[in-house]
């Protein structure tokens, strides 16, 4: 049973030492420094988070997606024949995000994230993963779309698209990704075209893990076993949900279990944590399960989130039995 | 009669005066009085109604420049809340998001000062302006209340006293935001219970201004909202709402956002009067409230004019045009 992470680690904090980088961008914005200063920058507060995850006892860890200015703006920044649209907020979060725009057919050469994630293994002690934006979430949050007649058309393009950024990911030394998908627990009526989706993603050759946080999963949980990943993550706590008791048909797959709610400040205890890992391991398998926020830790603030982590921590070694 | 058709306002907020902004962050670090700053808010608020007046708003607000964000503010002056850390709502913008953390009270009136003074400086009518009290839940941490129902229901109650005294105050319009209310849309029932406890005993008119998400994921429901007026981003969304109409009629006034308030672009008249005969395709003209889509706090000083104005000419453009046509 290992720990995790999922999504963006909050990029600032309240003290005057943790706003560098707020400082730097409005700086970048008044043409005090230039990119390559601004970069130095995320690249330091990058180094700096994969340390507080590590140092907190996270397993498996991500890149804290330091530069990411929402899901989809690293892709549709970098893709060709995508802008990036109105701002728009993003599900039930009071955080926005710029819609996508589809102008003409999407390509890309699959290597978008690749530095940043060759520059994170240079930076990390421990397990790192990757992560790239979902294609149902990218497909039905777009604003505009000039070039795919259909829903079904426009998903597997973008699905093609991610697959090329997987196959470099994959590359450059990734063995596990993490596709972040709300749009699958939200659109259960378009589970089908999800799956098929993911079917263009696994092409790649790269293990996946399903992220589709934000939602209870219990309409697809069923569906979400058919998925050619990996992983698939459930969140558990942040909604009410049954999903754990229906946690028996992802006996194949590993179950990353969302104990600790990522979207609000009040902190579980430790035996609240373990109580779920212990029933998920009774259903799956204690070696299939992994246990992790229900969603990014960027919608809380850093002091939160790193209380956050450490309950998970010391939830899930009471969950295994380790001494604290 | 013309003129009591097509009434012209805006949604709230306008930005800040440089001066006040270095006053807010001189008072955040202990540089600078309660006294001094309020003064200079009450300086601000007087430039933007004597600018509202100039460019011929007909209904105004106070510009909110005692406000630095819409929960925020009420977060800081009810009991059971404690300021939060600081979360980015977008890019590197951060904000306190506020946590409930124990029972929720008002121990004293929160905007009526304000309002009294901004009306004191006009003959036209200024609105009183609130946060609803779903917004205040979905925007804040909840520790303290066990469901999200209770919090709102909570939060409606405090909401219910301040809009009651802005109503003895004078007000004739209260507007009562709901921007979060299509957040999960399986909670509208709540919003909409928690609205009936506010407005329950105004006689004032009442709106409601909704933006940013999928209105029609709450559509017809929302129109069981009491309020009077719905008010509704629509230019930004290209009045792509305006077609769920066609389905289930709208059956209360529509404040229509005519002109993008996330755009430096400034649209034309006619662009905005173009936005007006598409709303009265569904809502009569005396029902029918011109405005930019949402506060306007994230635009100059200049912008903000300018897209006001844009408003006040697209609607006399539109009032001509109604004019002619025979009755």
């Amino acid at each position: 049973m290992k720990t995790t992470v999922i999504g963006a680690f909050p990029k600032i904090s309240d003290d005057q030492g943790g706003q560098e980088l707020r400082r730097a961008l409005h700086r970048f914005d008044r043409g005090e420094i230039d990119a390559s200063a601004l970069d130095q920058v995320f690249d330091t507060v990058t180094r700096s988070a994969i340390a507080e995850l590590e140092g907190a006892g996270i397993d498996v860890i991500n890149d804290a997606q330091i530069r990411w200015d929402d899901l989809f703006a690293q892709f549709a920044r970098s893709w060709e024949g995508v802008s990036r649209g109105p701002l728009e907020r993003f599900y039930d979060n009071n955080t926005y995000f710029r819609q996508p725009v589809i102008e003409r057919a999407i390509s890309t050469g699959g290597r978008t994230l690749v530095r940043d994630f060759e520059f994170a293994r240079t930076a990390a002690k421990t397990q790192l993963k990757a992560a790239v934006c979902g294609p149902l979430s990218f497909a039905t949050l777009t604003a505009e779309d000039r070039a795919y007649k259909s829903l079904e058309e426009r998903t597997f393009a973008v699905a093609d698209a991610l697959a090329a950024e997987i196959r470099g990911l994959g590359a450059a030394g990734a063995t596990l990704v993490d596709v972040e998908d709300p749009a699958v627990a939200a659109r259960p009526d378009l589970i089908a075209l999800a799956r098929a989706a993911y079917e263009r993603l696994a092409k790649a050759g790269v293990p996946l893990a399903i992220q589709p946080y934000f939602f209870p999963a219990d309409k697809v949980i069923e569906a979400l076993a058919t998925f050619p990943v990996a992983q698939v993550g459930i969140d558990l706590c942040s909604r009410d949900t049954k999903a754990l008791s229906a946690l028996g048909v992802l006996r194949t797959r590993t179950v990353v279990l969302g104990v600790v709610d990522a979207r609000n400040t009040r902190l579980e205890t430790e035996a609240e944590v373990a109580t779920i890992i212990e029933a998920a391991a009774k259903v799956v398998g204690a070696d299939r399960v992994w246990a992790a926020p229900t969603a990014g830790l960027e919608y809380l603030p850093h002091d939160v989130a790193s209380r956050k982590l450490a309950v998970l921590v010391k939830g899930a070694r009471a969950a295994m039995g380790v001494p604290a | 009669m013309t003129s009591e058709i097509l009434l012209t306002t805006t949604v709230g907020s306008f930005g800040k005066p440089e001066y006040l902004q270095k006053a807010r962050n001189q008072f955040g670090r202990g540089k600078l009085s309660r006294e001094e700053l309020t003064k200079l808010e009450r300086q601000a608020t007087e430039e933007w109604i004597r600018r509202q007046e100039e460019v011929g708003l007909d209904i105004l607000v106070d510009g909110e420049m005692y406000r630095g964000d819409m929960v925020a503010y009420f977060a800081d002056l009810l009991e059971g809340y404690r300021e939060g850390g600081l979360v980015r709502s977008y890019g590197n913008r951060y904000y306190h998001k506020p946590i409930i953390a124990g029972r929720i009270r008002r121990p004293k009136p929160m905007t009526v000062e304000w309002f009294e003074y901004a009306q004191s400086l006009t003959d036209k009518p200024v609105k009183g302006m609130l946060t609803g009290p779903y917004t205040m839940l979905d925007w804040s941490f909840n520790e303290a209340y066990r469901t999200r129902r209770d919090a709102a229901l909570a939060l409606a109650e405090v909401i219910r006293q301040e809009a009651e005294d802005l109503e003895r105050a004078g007000a004739k319009y209260i507007q009562i935001d709901e921007p979060a209310i299509h957040a999960r849309p399986e909670e509208i029932d709540i919003a909409i219970e928690a609205m009936g406890i506010v407005t329950q005993h105004l006689k004032a008119k009442t709106i409601s201004h909704i933006c940013y998400g999928d209105f029609a994921a709450i559509y017809p429901q929302v129109l069981k909202l009491p309020v009077d007026q719905l008010d509704l981003a629509m230019s930004n969304y290209q009045y792509r709402w305006l077609e769920l109409f066609d389905r289930d009629p709208f059956t209360k006034e529509l404040a229509i956002g005519i002109v993008d308030v996330h755009k430096h672009e400034l649209e034309s008249v006619d662009e905005a009067a173009e936005g007006i005969r598409k709303g009265l395709k569904y809502v009569r003209a005396d029902r029918l409230y011109p405005h930019p889509d949402c506060g306007l706090k994230t635009r100059t000083v200049e912008e903000t004019v300018d897209k006001c104005r844009v408003v006040v000419e697209a609607a006399k453009k539109v009032r001509a045009e109604l004019a002619k046509v025979p009755a």
